[in-house]
């Protein structure tokens, strides 16, 4: 087990930067995830640190030990792929025991070694199958199984749940964060998924176009976005956004008032972006006349979008609404849970 | 046009089938049927579609006549090293010009694509020239060199290369984390999955082989080394005329073995073709 | 790594760029160089001359026939290897019973050794052969097919055709299968009828196999030659006469290799002319492969 130091990582291709610059630590033993838009360069930086990518410049170390110049195989770690990577014409014992067979590791331990990974997995009678006999949720089980035979220093993993289906997706989330929980070691984790993220870390890293955007514990995140772009991008349904000028009574925006917190005081006179989230939205006499353009009931709670002074507005109601398109509804918000952004370059305002 | 068929639509079908495969079925049987026939049997008319009497001697005559076991020997030894020796020298190349990122692949590449552009028949007289000055002409070395190193091959590198571009990238990837060196995934990997591209590369360096015609009568000049497409044409009278049973009879031996394992084999050859998308 | 990985990268394909290099790309050189060169077998002389090969190409009186005849046989056979390619495709897409065994026997022919299969549809052109004696029996009374310059070009284009139409059925089948079916429910549902389906659907979807494999197979056609050198010897007079035929002649025959090395760049220009438009096409079918 190790700990993960990025330092001023970069990767370009040819003049074009695809990561800038990265610093990040990661504790031993911590879950992180890598999330972002498709093409943040998560990925990318995930093949950095297993050497299937070579870094620019800056410093990839492992347990303390720089390994820019380390082949793969000599990284201690073990990677999880997207696409499983299972050799298509093995068995799931010789997938899981292959990486030892060329470690020179003996017969009887590998075989010890790949009973006690099935063991965990629940893969004990799947043992002599072929990768195409199984199932998807049993592959990728397989692909973890061959990851932990080798008891790698860290774990890497590249976006694997994307090929399941949903229902499947959660109960492998939940496998892999009860496998982190067993073996405590280190792993790194790529998703483009925030409920995964949320879900699943110890530690979130929020990157896009090449650069971190924010990273901390998932509630860190989902409470004090550091920018505009977390604040979206964390959170389903996502975080609604009202443009507008700050009046001594609140948010001035085409003709409504919205009301602001008292920290708004200090920015009386600037254009801000303000974040609310949608079950933060409520429905009351006093509030802010507003047109239902859509109503969702999905049982355990409903969501509506409603038109309020050009803007849609989602909101997440626990109550049942007995609301109509076109009709309209009284919204209001609650005021402490509103989020401030500056409206030039989206960073939090405090 | 998939949507199923009227049950007239299908008459008409097997029919229209049934009539277009006279050509590409009855010279078999012809060859099979008329090298059973006596010599006055031959251009009987009408026709015989069942010989009226056998005669087996034709055979026996197609082995005293030529050293056709010889001739048989000849022709599938040497298609037997020209496509082992093809499989490998291709699946190497594929894989390769796949995979492998080196200085000036793809320059080398278009270099070796060459050899698509130029038929072995334009190179014919060089190349004859070239291995009467290494004494090698009237020797098989020439059969079994140009395929396996020059323009067949090219082939088959292509095509390899075509599927190894097709292989997950993951899964090298995969094997690189597991310790492997670039050889390792080669041989451990990659080649035990090529599989499908090998064997219809195996079947169609067999058969050009085993079809090879100008080669072998430009190359070889004695009867025990002949190969079996030049022996067939050996069988003739005194003036010259081809003795038509013998000679079927030497073609049923040389056509009907590839045709059995074809037809055994036959899902196998269609496929392989169908994946390769091209022929050479 | 990245070194010792183009270091692996040279040793693997180093057989094949040595073999290129030795039977390929020298040869090539060497056929360019004896073209140029007057070469007397005999008298074992090798001298100079310029390009006084490439003037008798133009003054080879039977050279404008051999490339009339090479025109013509590969224009036949690739007219009618692709619409019966085409056809039989299209009857092997049905979902019917024992189709398998048709497509099966369709490309037998293909695995039939060529000069075996050459051999009996020889032995079956006969004047007294098979195909004459059925006409017979129906009063018909057939021609010398391989003595007669009409019939021989026909029966040469024919014998060939049935021998590898099976390759290109095969090719045309996997692109009709490639077509999703979809496609054609969707024209169903907007009324078009099955030769509409066939015309507006089926043809546009598959043109890209069908130009490729119409230019492959007229490159193959510039190179058939135990066919005519077992069915016809060229004849009658040089009327199946194609260029590799003729150079054969010229070269191992009358062992005129100078001048068989100038049909042989002949052959190689035009070979490569066609090539080079197939891979244009190629690049330019992308959208439709993908």
């Amino acid at each position: 087990m190790a700990e993960v130091t990025l330092t001023n990582t970069r990767k370009s291709y040819g003049n074009v930067d695809i990561i800038h610059g990265i610093d990040l630590d990661i504790e031993d033993g911590q879950f992180v995830v890598l999330v972002g838009p498709s093409g943040c360069g998560k990925s990318t930086l995930l093949r950095m640190v297993a050497g299937l990518e070579t870094i620019s410049s800056g410093e990839v170390a492992i347990g303390g030990r720089v390994v820019n110049d380390i082949d793969p195989k000599d990284r201690d770690i073990a990677m999880v792929f997207q696409n499983y990577a299972l050799y298509p014409h093995m068995t799931v014992a010789t997938n899981m025991g292959f990486s030892l067979e060329h470690r020179g590791t003996s017969k009887s331990e590998i075989s010890e070694r790949v009973n006690w990974a099935a063991g965990i997995l629940g893969l004990t009678p799947l043992l002599d199958r072929y990768p195409r006999q199984l199932s998807g949720g049993q592959r990728q089980r397989v692909a973890m199984g061959r990851a932990i035979v080798r008891s790698p220093q860290v774990f890497l993993f590249d976006e694997p749940l994307s090929n399941l289906d949903a229902k499947l997706r959660v109960v492998m989330r939940g496998e892999i964060k009860a496998l982190h929980d067993k073996l405590r070691t280190t792993m790194i984790y790529v998703t483009h998924d925030q409920v995964e993220a949320m879900t699943m870390a110890d530690k979130i890293v929020v990157l896009n176009a090449g650069r971190i955007e924010q990273s901390g514990t998932p509630l860190e995140l989902y409470d004090r976005p550091a920018n505009r772009f977390v604040a979206g991008f964390i959170g389903s349904p996502a975080m609604n956004f009202i443009s507008g000028k700050v009046h001594a009574d609140g948010l001035a925006v085409s003709g409504i008032t919205i009301p602001l917190p008292e920290k708004a005081k200090k920015y009386i006179g600037d254009d801000v972006t303000v974040g609310i989230r949608p079950e933060h939205l409520t429905v009351e006499e006093g509030g802010l006349a507003a047109q239902v353009l859509l109503v969702e009931p999905m049982g355990h709670e409903t969501q509506i979008t409603v038109q309020l002074a050009d803007n849609p507005i989602t909101g997440l109601f626990r109550e049942r609404l007995a609301l109509q398109a076109g009709s309209g509804v009284k919204i209001g918000f609650k005021t402490e849970a509103l989020h401030m952004f500056s409206a030039k370059d989206g960073h939090r305002l405090e | 046009m998939k949507a199923e068929l009227s049950p007239r639509a299908k008459v008409m079908v097997y029919g229209a089938m049934c009539v277009l495969l006279i050509p590409f079925v009855f010279p078999t049987w012809w060859m099979v049927t008329s090298s059973f026939k006596p010599v006055s049997e031959i251009f009987a008319f009408p026709p015989r579609l069942i010989p009226d009497s056998w005669d087996f001697t034709t055979y026996g005559q197609v082995f005293t006549l030529q050293p056709f076991a010889k001739q048989y020997w000849n022709s599938a030894y040497i298609a037997a090293i020209v496509t082992v020796g093809t499989m490998g020298i291709s699946s190497m190349a594929g894989y390769a010009f796949a995979r492998i990122r080196f200085p000036f692949a793809n320059a080398i590449f278009m270099v070796v694509l060459l050899g698509l552009l130029i038929p072995s028949e334009v190179t014919i007289v060089p190349l004859f020239q070239l291995f009467l000055k290494l004494g090698m002409v009237n020797t098989h070395w020439p059969l079994i060199l140009v395929p396996i190193f020059g323009a067949p091959s090219v082939f088959a590198t292509f095509v390899m290369r075509q599927f190894f571009i097709s292989l997950p990238a993951e899964l090298e990837e995969a094997a690189r984390v597991d310790g492997l060196s670039r050889f390792k995934i080669f041989t451990k990997i990659a080649l035990p999955l090529s599989r499908p591209a090998l064997a219809s590369v195996a079947i169609f360096t067999f058969l050009h082989s085993w079809n090879l015609y100008l080669e072998p009568i430009v190359f070889l000049s004695s009867a025990d080394k002949f190969t079996l497409p030049q022996a067939l044409t050996q069988f003739t009278d005194a003036y010259g005329g081809p003795m038509w049973n013998i000679q079927l009879a030497a073609a049923t031996l040389t056509a009907l073995p590839v045709l059995i394992v074809f037809i055994i084999a036959q899902k196998h050859f269609v496929e392989g073709l169908a994946h390769t998308g091209l022929k050479g | 790594m990245a070194r010792r990985d183009s270091l692996a990268g040279y040793l693997f394909i180093a057989p094949q760029l040595i073999g290129i290099i030795a039977f390929v790309l020298l040869p090539l050189c060497l056929v360019f160089w004896y073209s140029l060169h007057e070469w007397n077998v005999l008298a074992n002389t090798f001298t100079y001359t310029g390009a006084q090969n490439y003037r008798m190409l133009l003054e080879d009186s039977s050279l404008p026939s051999v490339l009339g005849a090479t025109a013509l046989f590969s224009f036949g056979l690739v007219v009618l290897n692709m619409s019966l390619a085409l056809l039989l495709a299209v009857l092997l897409n049905q979902k019917l019973r024992g189709i398998a065994v048709f497509r099966t026997l369709f490309f037998s022919p293909v695995v039939v050794s060529l000069v075996a299969w050459t051999i009996v549809w020889g032995f079956l052109l006969q004047k007294n052969g098979g195909i004459n004696g059925m006409l017979l029996t129906v009063g018909i009374e057939g021609p010398n097919w391989l003595r007669e310059p009409v019939t021989a070009m026909i029966s040469v284009i024919v014998v060939q055709v049935f021998k590898n139409v099976g390759l290109n059925m095969i090719l045309f089948l996997a692109a009709l299968q490639g077509v999703p079916n979809e496609l054609y429910e969707a024209a169903r549902i907007d009324g078009a009828s099955s030769f509409k389906q066939f015309r507006r659907i089926m043809l546009p979807m598959i043109s890209p196999t069908i130009l490729l494999t119409s230019i492959i197979t007229i490159v193959g056609s510039l190179q058939v030659f135990a066919q005519i050198a077992v069915l016809t010897q060229g004849g009658p007079g040089v009327s199946t006469t194609v260029l590799v035929y003729y150079l054969y002649q010229q070269a191992f025959q009358f062992h005129f290799f100078g001048y068989g090395s100038t049909l042989s760049i002949m052959l190689f220009v035009i070979v490569a002319v066609l090539t080079f438009a197939q891979w244009q096409l190629r690049k330019r079918m992308v959208f439709y492969e993908s």
